[in-house]
C-alpha cells in the first residue's frame, strides 16, 4: 500500500508571457519503508515536488494524496499539524534555528505539538546520540561542522516519528565522507526504524544508496530504475543515466 | 510557551547592542512618564500633611471655597446648633518675607522664610485650643493692639524675649508688635504663626471685617452623631463654603498641573518614539529572520507560535523597559522632589516628605509601557506569521510581498496626514493636537511610497559614481533590489530628525515669546516685587498709601499694580488679578490672543474679565462674550469674559483679570501685591532713585528694582529654562537618533554577505568601505531631507496649538535645521562607518558564510 502518491501534479509558477512549467502532470506512488530519490537535471522541478510533497506549497493542479488525505483540501493549521506528525524535512540549507542548540534544535517537533520540554529534550537527545553527537548535544549550530549540522537536521526530522522523510539536497553542501554518512544514515532510518524517504540529489554517489530512482526533466517524469542490491555498480549506472538524459 | 520564551530570549541575547537600543527608547518614555507623575502627588502629600498639622485640636473649620476671605456673619448662628460646643473666628494670612528680614544677617541662612499672621478673637479662641503661655507672659485680651503671642522658636529667630518688639510687613508698612506672651516652641511642620487680635490682622492686611476661618469643636466624640451635626453646619453656611482644612495650595497646585500636563506630553512622545522604535527593530527582526521563521513553519510551528515568538520578545522588552523605567523615573521623581525640596520650604514653608508613588501610577506606566511596545510588535508579529515554509528556501519571497503590502499603508498614510492638514485648518487645540499625531503616524506610512522612486535614483547614482571601479552595477543593484531595506533606513532618520526639527521649532519660538514677553510685561521704570512672584496668596500687598506716595514723588508717571483675590467657577479655582484699567495698558500690557486693548475699557465699564490662555484650557468651552458665576465672600458675581490675554507672570496659573475697583467690591481686596510704574519722559534715574528707595523702605516686603535690572535677571532666567528645554530636547531626541543609528548600522550588517561577494569578485577593502559609507551617507541625506521638511511642519503644528495658551508665533529654526542637517549627516557617517570598516576587514569566506 502506499504512503504517499500524486495524481497529474502539476505547478506553474508564474503567469502569461513568464509562465514556468515546473511540475506537469506528475504522477508517482511511494510505499510504507521504501527509499526513493529524485534525480534531474538543474531546474528540471525536483525541489518543487518534494515542497508540494510536504505541503510546503500550493499545487496549480491535481494532488498530492498522504495516508488517504489530499492535501489540497486540508487548512494551514491542519497541514501545519501533519507536517509535525507525520513529516520530517532535511533542507541543503539554513537547516537549524541558530539560536538554539543541537539539542533544542532536535527536539523542535516534539516541543512545538505539546511534548514537555525534559521529555522532548531526552528523546532528541536518544537520537542525537545515536548519530554520534551525544557530546555536542549542548552546541549551537556555528559550534558544529556542517555535516554535524546535518545529522542534527536528520535527528530533528525524525524525533517525532513520522512516517515520511523528505530530504532536498542533504549533502549538497557537505564533503564526500559526511555526505556518506548522512545518506547512510537515511537508509539505516528506512531499514532500522522503518520510515519512507524521499531525497532529492543530483550525486548519482548519493542516489545509488536508495532502492528505487525517480528521473525527471523539464518538469515530467522521465524513467525509472529500481537498484536490485548493492553492488558497487549502482552509482556508475546511475552517473550514465543522467549524462544520457543530458546533465 | 516555554519554547517561544526561550526562542525570544536567545534571540535577545544574540543581538545584544540592539536589544539594549530598543529597549532604552522603552526606558525612556516610562521614565518621563512615572518620574513627573511622582511629583505632583508628592507636593500634594506634603501640603496636605502640613494642613493636617495646622488643624490641630478642631474638629471642623469652615472656609470659603476660594479659600478667600468673608464677613464674619457667616458664623451667626452656627454656635446655636445643637451638638456645637464652641466656635471662634479668625483670620490667617501667610505672610511671605523678604530675604534676612528675620534675623538681618546675609551670612545665615534664613530659617524664616514666611510667617502665618492670624487674627483671633481672644476669649473664644482659648476654648477651642490650649495656648500654654510661658511663665512671665500673658494671653491676648479683646482690644489689644500692636501686641502679639508668638512661638519659642519665632521669638529665637527674631532674637527677642517678653517685652520686646518684632518686626512684620503690613499694607501700610512695617509694623512693630510686642510679643506679650510665648508659647512652646512649635514641633509640627508648617509656618511659624504670628498671633494677633482680629481686628488687628484685618488692619494689617487691609481686609477690614474680613475673617477667612471659622473654628468649631463638637461635644460628641460619636462618629455618626458628628457627620450628622457637620452636615448641618454645611447647610447652615451655605453652598460656597467647605467644611475640612483650607486650600491654600490651589493656586500651587494649578500651576503644578499645568506643568505635569507638559510634561506627560513628553512621555507620551517619548514612549510614541519607542513604539516607533520597536515596530521598526522588529520588522528589520522579521525581515532578517525570514529562514529561521520559515523553517520553523515547515517543520511544524504554526501561525499562532510564530506571532507568540514576536509578541513575547516585545513583551520581554516591555517588561524589561518599563522595570527600569520605573527604577530610573523613581529616581528622578525623588531627585526633583529633593531638588523641590529648598525652594519649596523657602517660598511655601513645607517640608517634602518620601516621593508618592500610587499603585495606580504604577500600573499605568507599566501598562503603557508594556502596551505600547506589544502594539508596536503586533504588525510585524503579523507579518511573521505571514512568513510560509517556502520563504526558509527562496532567498527572493519577502521583498515582493511587502511592497504588495505597503500600497495600502501609504493610502491609509496619504488619507491620515490629509485629514492632519485639514484638522490644522479648523485651528481648534484639540483637532491640530490629534492631527499631529495623525501626521507623524501618516507620514511612517507614506514614507516608503515617497522614498521608492528616490531609492531608485539613489541606486543610478552610486551607480555613475562607481562605475569607472567596475561595482556600480552591484551597488545599484544593493539599492533597488532591497528597497524596504533603504526605506526602513531612510524613514527613521526621517523620524529621528522630524522630532529634533520640531522640537527645536517650538523651543525657539517659545524663547522669543518669552524674551518680548519678559520685555512687554516688565518694562516699566522701575517694579516692586513681592518675595513670591508667582504665588501671590502668600505675598503681603501695601495699601493705597504706598502708591499715593510714590505718586506724590516729582517725575513719577503712570503706576500700575497687580492686587489678587482667589475665586471658582463651578469648583475650578482661578486667580484673579485685579488691574487698574487706565494705567496698566501704559505701564505693562498683556498680549492678547483674543480681542484687543479695547477689552481694558470694558473691565473699567462693569463686571468685565479677561482671561488667559490657561484658563481657556482648564475651562473648555467657555468663550469671548460667555457670561460665568464668580463664587465671591458675598456670593455669585456674573462676569462676562472679553478678550483672552496673558501677561508673563500669571500665563501658566488659571488667572482672569478684572478691574481693581470689582476687585474691591466683590472680593474685599485692595492691597497691591505687585507694583509697577514709569518716569515720567526726560526724568533720570538718578534724580529720584533715592526718593522711591525711601518711600519703599517702610515696605520691606517688596524689593525695588529698576526695570532694566529686572528684566536682565529675568531674561538670564529664561535662559537657565531653556538650556532645560534644550537638556529635555536631548532627552526626547536621544532615543529617535538611536533609531537612526540602529537601523543604519543594520542596514549595513545585513549586508555582509554581498560586501564578501564584492570582495570575492575584487573590490578592494577601501572601495568597499567608500561604497558602504557613500549608501548610507546618501540614506541619511534622504532622510534627513525629509525629515527636515517634515519637522518644521510639526514644529508649526505645535506652536500653533501652544498658541492657544501664549501669545506665540512660528520662528523659522535655522539653528535647528543647521544642526539636524549636521546631526543627520554625521551620525548616518557614523553609523556607517563602523560596520563597513568591519565588513571591510571581513575574509572573504566569512562574509560569504555570513547568514
Ligand atoms: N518561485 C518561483 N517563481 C518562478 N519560477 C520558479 C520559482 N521556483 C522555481 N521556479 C522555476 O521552476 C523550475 C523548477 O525549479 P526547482 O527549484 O524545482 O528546480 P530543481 O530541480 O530543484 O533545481 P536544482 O537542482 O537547481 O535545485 C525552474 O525552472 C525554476 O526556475
Ligand atoms: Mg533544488
Amino acid at each position: 500500500m502506499s504512503l504517499i502518491h500524486t495524481e497529474n501534479l502539476t505547478k506553474i509558477y508564474g503567469s502569461g508571457e513568464t509562465a514556468v512549467t515546473a511540475l506537469d502532470h506528475v504522477s508517482i506512488k511511494v510505499k510504507e519503508g521504501e527509499f526513493v530519490a529524485v534525480m534531474g537535471p538543474s531546474g528540471c522541478g525536483k525541489s518543487t515536488l518534494l515542497h508540494l510533497l510536504g505541503g510546503l506549497d500550493s499545487s496549480s493542479a491535481g494532488k498530492v494524496v498522504i495516508d488517504g488525505t489530499s492535501l489540497a483540501e486540508m487548512k494551514d493549521d491542519d497541514l501545519t499539524k501533519l507536517r509535525r506528525q507525520k513529516i520530517g524535512f532535511v533542507f541543503q540549507f539554513y537547516n537549524l534555528i541558530p539560536v538554539l542548540t543541537a539539542v533544542e534544535n532536535a527536539s523542535l517537533p516534539i516541543t512545538l505539538d505539546g511534548v514537555r520540554p525534559a521529555e522532548a529534550r531526552k528523546r532528541a537527545a536518544e537520537w542525537l546520540e545515536r548519530f554520534e553527537l551525544g557530546e555536542r548535544l549542548n552546541n549551537r549550530p556555528d559550534q558544529l561542522s556542517g555535516g554535524q549540522q546535518q545529522r542534527v537536521a536528520v535527528a530533528r526530522a525524525l524525533v517525532a516519528e513520522p512516517a515520511l522523510i523528505l530530504a532536498d539536497e542533504p549533502t549538497g553542501n557537505l564533503d564526500t565522507r559526511s555526505g556518506d554518512e548522512i545518506a547512510s544514515l537515511l537508509r539505516e532510518v528506512t531499514k532500522k526504524y522503518g520510515r519512507t524517504v524521499i531525497m532529492v540529489t543530483h550525486d548519482p554517489r548519493i542516489a545509488a544508496y536508495a532502492d528505487r530512482i525517480i528521473f525527471l526533466k523539464d518538469g515530467k517524469v522521465i524513467d525509472e530504475t529500481i537498484l536490485e542490491k548493492k553492488n558497487g555498480k549502482n552509482a556508475d549506472l546511475l552517473a550514465g543515466k543522467m549524462k544520457e538524459i543530458g546533465d | 510557551m516555554k519554547l517561544q520564551l526561550t526562542l525570544a530570549w536567545r534571540y535577545l541575547k544574540g543581538r545584544k547592542l540592539r536589544s539594549f537600543l530598543t529597549t532604552l527608547a522603552v526606558v525612556f518614555g516610562v521614565l518621563i512618564i512615572f518620574g513627573m507623575n511622582i511629583i505632583l502627588p508628592t507636593m500634594l502629600a506634603a501640603f496636605n500633611a502640613n494642613m493636617l498639622a495646622a488643624a490641630g485640636a478642631v474638629d471642623a473649620t469652615i472656609s470659603h471655597q476660594t479659600g478667600g476671605s468673608f464677613p464674619p456673619e457667616v458664623a451667626d448662628g452656627l454656635a446655636d446648633i445643637d451638638g456645637v460646643r464652641a466656635i471662634t473666628i479668625s483670620l490667617n494670612r501667610v505672610v511671605n518675607l523678604p530675604t534676612d528680614f528675620v534675623d538681618d544677617n546675609p551670612a545665615i541662612t534664613d530659617r524664616i522664610s514666611a510667617v502665618t499672621l492670624i487674627g483671633i478673637d481672644p476669649e473664644t479662641a482659648r476654648s477651642l485650643r490650649i495656648y500654654q503661655i510661658q511663665e512671665g507672659g500673658r494671653f491676648l485680651e479683646p482690644g489689644d493692639t500692636a501686641v502679639t503671642v508668638i512661638s519659642q522658636s519665632l521669638a529665637d529667630a527674631y532674637r527677642v524675649g517678653l517685652g520686646d518688639r518684632i518686626a512684620l510687613p503690613s499694607v501700610s508698612g512695617v509694623v512693630d508688635l510686642t510679643v506679650v506672651g510665648i508659647l512652646p516652641t512649635r514641633t509640627v511642620p508648617g509656618n511659624e504663626e504670628v498671633l494677633v487680635t482680629l481686628p488687628q490682622a484685618q488692619t494689617m492686611t487691609g481686609q477690614e471685617g474680613q475673617i477667612t476661618a471659622i473654628d468649631i469643636a463638637l461635644d460628641t466624640t460619636d462618629e455618626t452623631e458628628r457627620a450628622a451635626i457637620l452636615a448641618e453646619i454645611e447647610s447652615a453656611a451655605g453652598d460656597s463654603y467647605t467644611i475640612g482644612s483650607l486650600q491654600p495650595g490651589s493656586e500651587m497646585f494649578a500651576s503644578l498641573q499645568m506643568g505635569q500636563i507638559a510634561m506627560n506630553m513628553f512621555g507620551v512622545l517619548a514612549l510614541f518614539m519607542g513604539g516607533f522604535i520597536i515596530f521598526n527593530t522588529f520588522r528589520t527582526v522579521v525581515a532578517e529572520r525570514r529562514r529561521d521563521i520559515g523553517m520553523l513553519r515547515a517543520i511544524g510551528a504554526n501561525r499562532r507560535t510564530i506571532t507568540a515568538i514576536v509578541l513575547i520578545e516585545g513583551l520581554l522588552q516591555g517588561v524589561i523597559g518599563s522595570g527600569i523605567g520605573l527604577v530610573l523615573g523613581y529616581w528622578m521623581g525623588a531627585g526633583i522632589v529633593r531638588l523641590a525640596e529648598a525652594p519649596m520650604n523657602i517660598f511655601l514653608n513645607i517640608r517634602m516628605g518620601n516621593p508618592v508613588v500610587s499603585p495606580t501610577l504604577i500600573a499605568t506606566s507599566l501598562l503603557l509601557g508594556v502596551g505600547v511596545t506589544v502594539l508596536a510588535g503586533l504588525i510585524p508579529a503579523q507579518n511573521a506569521a505571514r512568513v510560509t515554509p517556502m520563504d526558509a528556501l527562496r532567498p527572493t519571497v519577502a521583498e515582493m510581498e511587502t511592497r504588495h503590502r505597503m500600497g495600502a499603508g501609504a493610502i491609509a498614510g496619504i488619507v491620515m496626514i490629509a485629514v492632519a492638514i485639514m484638522a490644522l485648518l479648523t485651528g481648534e487645540t484639540s483637532f491640530i493636537a490629534l492631527g499631529s499625531l495623525l501626521f507623524l503616524i501618516g507620514l511612517i506610512l507614506v514614507a516608503p511610497l515617497l522614498l521608492h522612486p528616490i531609492a531608485y535614483a539613489f541606486g543610478k547614482l552610486t551607480a555613475l559614481l562607481y562605475a569607472r571601479q567596475g561595482i556600480g552595477d552591484l551597488a545599484h543593484g544593493n539599492l533597488t533590489r532591497q528597497p524596504s531595506r533603504v526605506v526602513i533606513t531612510a524613514s527613521a532618520t526621517m523620524i529621528g530628525l522630524a522630532i529634533v526639527v520640531a522640537l527645536g521649532g517650538m523651543t525657539s519660538s517659545l524663547s522669543d515669546m518669552l524674551n518680548s514677553t519678559v520685555r512687554s510685561s516688565l518694562g516699566s521704570d522701575y517694579l516692586l516685587i513681592p518675595p513670591s512672584i508667582s504665588v501671590w496668596s502668600g505675598d503681603m500687598g501695601s495699601g493705597p498709601e504706598l502708591t499715593e506716595r510714590l505718586q506724590a514723588i516729582d517725575g513719577v508717571g503712570d503706576i500700575s499694580t497687580l492686587r489678587f483675590a482667589v475665586t471658582a467657577i463651578n469648583g475650578q479655582s482661578i486667580s484673579l488679578i485685579g488691574i487698574n484699567p487706565e494705567t496698566y495698558p501704559r505701564v505693562s500690557g498683556l498680549d492678547f490672543l483674543e480681542g484687543d486693548e479695547t477689552a481694558y475699557e470694558a473691565l473699567a465699564e462693569g463686571r468685565a474679565m479677561i482671561v488667559n490662555g490657561s484658563f481657556t484650557i482648564a475651562l473648555a468651552g467657555l468663550e469671548v462674550g460667555d457670561t460665568v458665576e464668580l463664587a465671591t465672600p458675598g456670593g455669585d458675581q456674573t462676569y462676562t469674559i472679553v478678550a483672552v490675554g496673558s501677561d508673563l507672570l500669571n500665563a501658566k496659573v488659571v488667572t482672569a483679570y478684572i478691574s481693581q475697583a470689582n476687585l474691591a467690591a466683590d472680593f474685599n481686596r485692595t492691597d497691591d501685591v505687585f507694583i509697577q510704574f514709569n518716569l515720567l519722559p526726560g526724568v533720570e534715574l538718578e534724580s529720584v532713585d533715592s526718593q522711591i528707595k525711601e518711600v519703599a523702605a517702610n515696605y520691606p516686603q517688596f524689593t525695588v528694582l529698576a526695570g532694566r535690572g529686572y528684566i536682565d535677571q529675568m531674561l538670564e532666567l529664561v535662559k537657565v529654562l531653556f538650556l532645560g528645554m534644550y537638556f529635555l530636547l536631548a532627552f526626547l531626541a536621544l532615543p529617535s537618533l538611536i533609531a537612526m543609528v540602529n537601523t543604519l548600522a543594520i542596514s549595513v550588517i545585513e549586508r555582509t554577505r554581498e560586501i564578501g561577494m564584492l570582495r570575492a569578485v575584487g573590490a578592494t577593502r577601501k572601495q568597499v568601505r567608500r561604497m558602504v559609507v557613500a549608501e548610507a551617507l546618501l540614506l541619511a541625506a534622504v532622510g534627513t531631507a525629509f525629515g527636515i521638511l517634515a519637522g518644521m511642519y510639526l514644529g508649526y503644528v505645535i506652536v500653533k496649538a501652544m498658541g492657544v495658551m501664549f501669545p506665540i508665533s512660528y520662528m523659522f529654526p535655522l539653528g535647528g535645521i543647521l544642526g539636524g542637517i549636521a546631526i543627520g549627516l554625521i551620525f548616518g557617517a557614523l553609523a556607517a562607518i563602523i560596520p563597513a570598516r568591519q565588513a571591510a576587514r571581513l575574509q572573504v569566506v566569512e562574509a560569504l558564510r555570513y547568514e
